[in-house]
């Protein structure tokens, strides 16, 4: 054993000792998306208004300099904002061996366990308004200090987690049965560890009487799931000026850096020039990106089809303002929502992990507010643009309403 | 008219800058009811905070700011202590050259904090600066906090604190201080008539009518059937009626006038003449039609007897969940009654906001009306080595958000709606014909001091978590939960008001159950 370390350590000193037995792992890798995050990376470039983006976290273009729309500040945004998260990241991974940002080491065949990625690897990135502490039934508390509660019972602040405080909502069942994130987002047979997880395939039983067939295009997770995350109209303002007192009560934003940056800033007399990484460099650059929502929600739930017909839950991702004051105070953006007079906002249908035994009450979504209210109040930003899927069609909502379907609930309900 | 004019201003002959030194040498009467009133003694706010505080066993009514004036700060209760450093910056007699306007809204000074307009002519030479059209703005010095129905009103919910959007680089929509905003649908009156506070409060609802009332709904006057059913009597039984069209002088002197149901005084802007009625907006005599309320099945339905207008036709509700209060009780603030820094701090924390789907409970009046936390108190109190004994007391309050809208809720969101149900947030179902109830919020979890979901005034069995600070006022029990949602069953496909079914649900229902109808047949078995 002794003799294997040190064979082992020139490697682990000088490249990735995961390669001597996994050679092709890190082909495989390479083209998965968490390795490129392509997927995250074009969303956002596109909704900033570049049409056609198709780039990837190695290919991601250097921030432009000389700033007049959305599309000219997306790729610094992304750098400082979003990619804080990647493989490589010095935030999740301090090593230099890309494999053990997932995977732990093992020693040999027979602990090759040990080298599963865990389920607090995953939520190192997978966590806040995304899939992932979901699971765990956690959601994000707003910004503002008055909701750093409550008090411990030692007298302190609740003890964050990824900088982040959370309010504790009903867990995924799997969760509380044990199971752990790579359990389900597995490599089975042909399938990638990156495909979506089929529940059938563990799941093959299932009582005829409760799934009908006028139910057979609803996704399993549209009824199973129980809350689901939505977070409207993200503001973001790059501020290249000293401007830090507005942000005394908002030095919390979900950014370990730049919260001990403003905590530090504020009580200086002497004002630091505004500094942030970039998160793929590690470079500090100028201005600071600052960010705000409207609101968060836990209970805001719609429907849409996603690309392949299949009718799943929607959520913002997101509905953008995006301002840009130079260090000459001059305002380049103010306030921008709207591309070629199109509000900047995406809804895209997702898979909430808060999956429940007992699914939704019909009522859910055949007298969802959102869906059917004309008169509810924000109408405007709980629900819009879709991609990745569409809209429910007109005939889909009066579908929502028919006499068929409340001939069969008041059945039920009658039961 | 001109007389009665004159002899009114020789009435109030002289108006000064304080009720003590001024106003009652001529306004006895007002002054004396004023002296009395929940809005100069803030009586309603400390003596609810000392039984939330657990400090009475019964809401115990004091004298307020007068009680706690004489009261040496070392002998303050907590409840006290919280009052006098949080909530006393408001009320009428406070010295309103304590505040730096650079910080605080200027408050208080007597009469002339509602009476007096800076910029305004005013009443005469005497009264320089003073009105009685009392602009709304000066309601809003201290109405924005607490249930914050003045900002309710004007479409205001004071939000996360984000500040957004942000404009020229800053962030907006500030209340005050580390305080903001976003808009959502102001109530009719604004939106439709943009009526001020005193177009529908009267003087004797906010001067008080001499009697320390236990509690602020006890001395609001105005309810919305006094103008939208209205009951005229003749003019020249009010001698207050006369004088104060003469005040306004924008309005002129009709036959007859409304007349409020609870105090039985005068509502002199809604006038009848002959058969037309006519409302003027005190501030500028502007006319408006008042729409009647209909006598339609879903007013005058004995299955809705119970419910208050506001619990239909208000649209938001600002949901306040989770006060912590941190005590440090060697720090020092600054005491609003005895003006100087006295021993104990306090800061508040909060758990989340939310405006959506108004919770109904029975409300204070013993008639179904919006309810929301009011309030959920976590305490956490430290001295020098750190100790934390706080307590808890979680509370929900019942009032009239003032968001009034025309449109009412619809069936679904009462009769099978979690949150207006006062389940809170979760999912709610019937199956084998029990309701059921998974709620998401879970308060073990999130560090609370409580076994129910924060958002949870009762069970779904109607077992009541949190309490309130009214004697008649309570969630809904089992056999009112139950009720609510056997009626959906049928609102599924009956869901118009004037369905027939309606007309008498009790034989309806028996009809039903008895297969005599035609759905029954299709949907029993």
């Amino acid at each position: 054993m002794r003799l294997l370390i040190l064979f082992l350590l020139p490697l682990v000193l000088y490249s990735n000792e995961c390669l001597v037995c996994h050679p092709k792992k890190m082909k495989q890798c390479e083209n998965s998306n968490h390795f490129t995050l392509k997927n995250s990376i074009n969303i956002t470039r596109q909704t900033w208004g570049i049409k056609d983006s198709n780039v990837t976290l190695q290919t991601l273009p250097e921030p432009r300099v000389k700033i007049e729309k959305p599309s000219n500040l997306v790729d610094d945004f992304l750098r400082r904002k979003c990619l804080k998260c990647h493989l490589n990241s010095k935030t999740i991974n301090k090593t230099n061996n890309l494999c053990l940002s997932c995977h732990s080491r093992h020693i040999d065949k027979y602990d090759f366990k040990k080298a599963k990625p865990t389920q607090k690897k995953c939520l190192k990135c997978h966590n806040n308004e995304f899939v992932g502490t979901d699971y765990l039934g956690l959601f994000p508390h707003d910004y503002d200090k008055a909701y750093r509660s409550p008090i411990s019972k030692d007298g302190y602040y609740p003890n964050k987690q990824y900088g982040i405080d959370f309010h504790h909502l009903s867990s995924d069942i799997h969760f509380q049965k044990g199971l752990s994130c790579v359990d389900c987002h597995n490599k089975k047979g042909n399938k990638s560890w990156e495909d979506k997880v089929d529940c059938k395939s563990c799941h093959q039983k299932i009582s005829k009487s409760n799934h009908k067939n006028y139910h057979e295009k609803i996704s399993c997770n549209t009824c199973h799931s129980s809350w689901s995350s939505s977070s409207y109209e993200l503001n973001v303002l790059r501020d290249d000026t000293k401007d830090y007192n507005q942000w005394k009560r908002l030095t919390v934003q979900e950014d370990i850096y730049l919260e001990k940056f403003l905590k530090k800033a504020l009580k200086s007399k002497i004002k630091p020039n505004p500094k942030m990484p970039d998160y793929l460099t590690n470079k500090l650059k100028d201005g600071i990106w600052y960010s705000g929502w409207k609101f968060r929600r836990w209970e805001n739930i719609f429907l849409v089809n996603d690309k392949n017909g299949k009718i799943k839950i929607a959520r913002p991702m997101f509905q953008y303002r995006i301002s840009y004051k130079d260090k000459n105070e001059k305002m380049i953006l103010d306030d921008v929502y709207k591309i070629d007079n199109k509000k900047i906002e995406a809804f895209i249908p997702y898979s909430p992990h808060t999956i429940t035994k007992k699914a939704k009450s019909c009522e859910m979504c055949h007298e969802n507010r959102i869906m059917l209210d004309k008169g509810l109040i924000n109408s405007d930003i709980l629900k819009g643009r879709v991609i990745n899927g569409s809209p429910f069609s007109n005939g889909q909502l009066e579908k929502l309403r028919s006499d068929f379907y409340k001939k069969e609930r008041a059945k039920l309900l009658f039961k | 008219m001109k007389l009665l004019i004159l002899l009114f201003i020789t009435i109030i002959n002289v108006f000064g800058s304080s009720k003590d030194d001024g106003c009652i040498k001529c306004h006895k009467d007002i002054v004396h009811r004023i002296d009395n009133s929940i809005m100069n003694n803030m009586h309603g706010v400390l003596d609810v905070l000392k039984y939330q505080f657990k400090e009475t066993k019964t809401i115990e009514q004091t004298l307020g700011i007068n009680y706690l004036k004489n009261k040496p700060s070392s002998k303050q209760t907590l409840a006290e202590n919280h009052f006098s450093k949080l909530c006393a910056a408001c009320h009428i007699d406070q010295d309103e050259t304590i505040f730096n306007p650079n910080y605080h809204t200027p408050r208080g000074g007597g009469c002339v904090t509602c009476h007096r307009v800076e910029g305004v002519k005013g009443i005469d030479k005497i009264h320089k600066n003073l009105t009685t059209k009392i602009p709304s703005k000066n309601c809003l010095k201290c109405h924005n906090r607490s249930n914050r129905i003045g900002l309710s009103y004007f479409g205001k919910f004071e939000s996360e604190g984000y500040g957004t959007p942000y404009k020229n680089g800053k962030l907006t929509h500030s209340i005050d201080r580390g305080r903001y905003y976003y808009e959502l649908p102001a109530d009719i009156h604004h939106t439709s008539a943009k009526l001020d506070c005193i177009d529908c409060h009267t003087e004797k609802g906010v001067m008080g009518d001499g009697k320390q009332h236990k509690h602020m709904e006890d001395s609001v006057d105005i309810s919305c059937v006094d103008c939208h059913d209205a009951k005229f009597e003749n003019t020249s039984k009010f001698g207050l009626a006369g004088m104060l069209i003469g005040l306004n002088g924008n309005m002129p002197y009709p036959k007859e006038i409304a007349v409020t149901k609870r105090k039985n005084s005068p509502l002199y802007q809604l006038q009848k003449e002959d058969d037309n009625i006519t409302f003027y907006r005190k501030r500028d005599g502007k006319e408006f039609d008042i729409s009647k309320m209909s006598d339609a099945p879903y007013h005058s339905s004995k299955n809705h007897e119970r419910l208050d207008c506001t619990a239909c036709h208000s649209s938001w509700i600002p949901s306040c969940y989770g006060c912590h209060e941190v005590y440090f009780k060697n720090g020092k603030q600054y005491d609003w009654i005895k003006h100087k820094k006295t021993k104990g701090k306090w800061m508040e924390l909060r758990s989340y906001l939310r405006y959506e789907s108004p919770a109904l409970a029975i409300g204070y009046n013993e008639k179904i009306m919006p309810t929301a936390p009011g309030c959920q108190v976590i305490t956490s109190i430290y001295d020098k080595n750190i100790t934390n004994e706080g307590f808890h007391s979680f509370a929900y309050g019942a009032w009239d958000p003032h968001t009034t809208q025309k449109q009412s809720r619809g069936c679904v969101d009462c009769h099978f709606n979690p949150q207006t149900l006062g389940l809170g947030a979760g999912i709610l179902d019937i199956k084998d014909n029990n309701i059921t109830f998974q709620p998401y919020f879970n308060s073990v979890q999130s560090g609370l001091p409580i076994s129910y979901p924060i958002d949870s005034l009762i069970s779904k069995d109607g077992k009541q978590f949190q309490s309130f600070s009214r004697d008649k006022a309570r969630g809904f029990n089992k056999k009112e939960v139950s009720k609510i949602v056997e009626v959906y069953k049928c609102i599924i496909c009956h869901n118009k008001w004037d369905d027939k079914i309606y007309t008498d649900f009790k034989v309806s229902k028996e009809l039903f159950y008895d297969k005599k109808t035609k759905c029954a047949k299709d949907i029993l078995k």
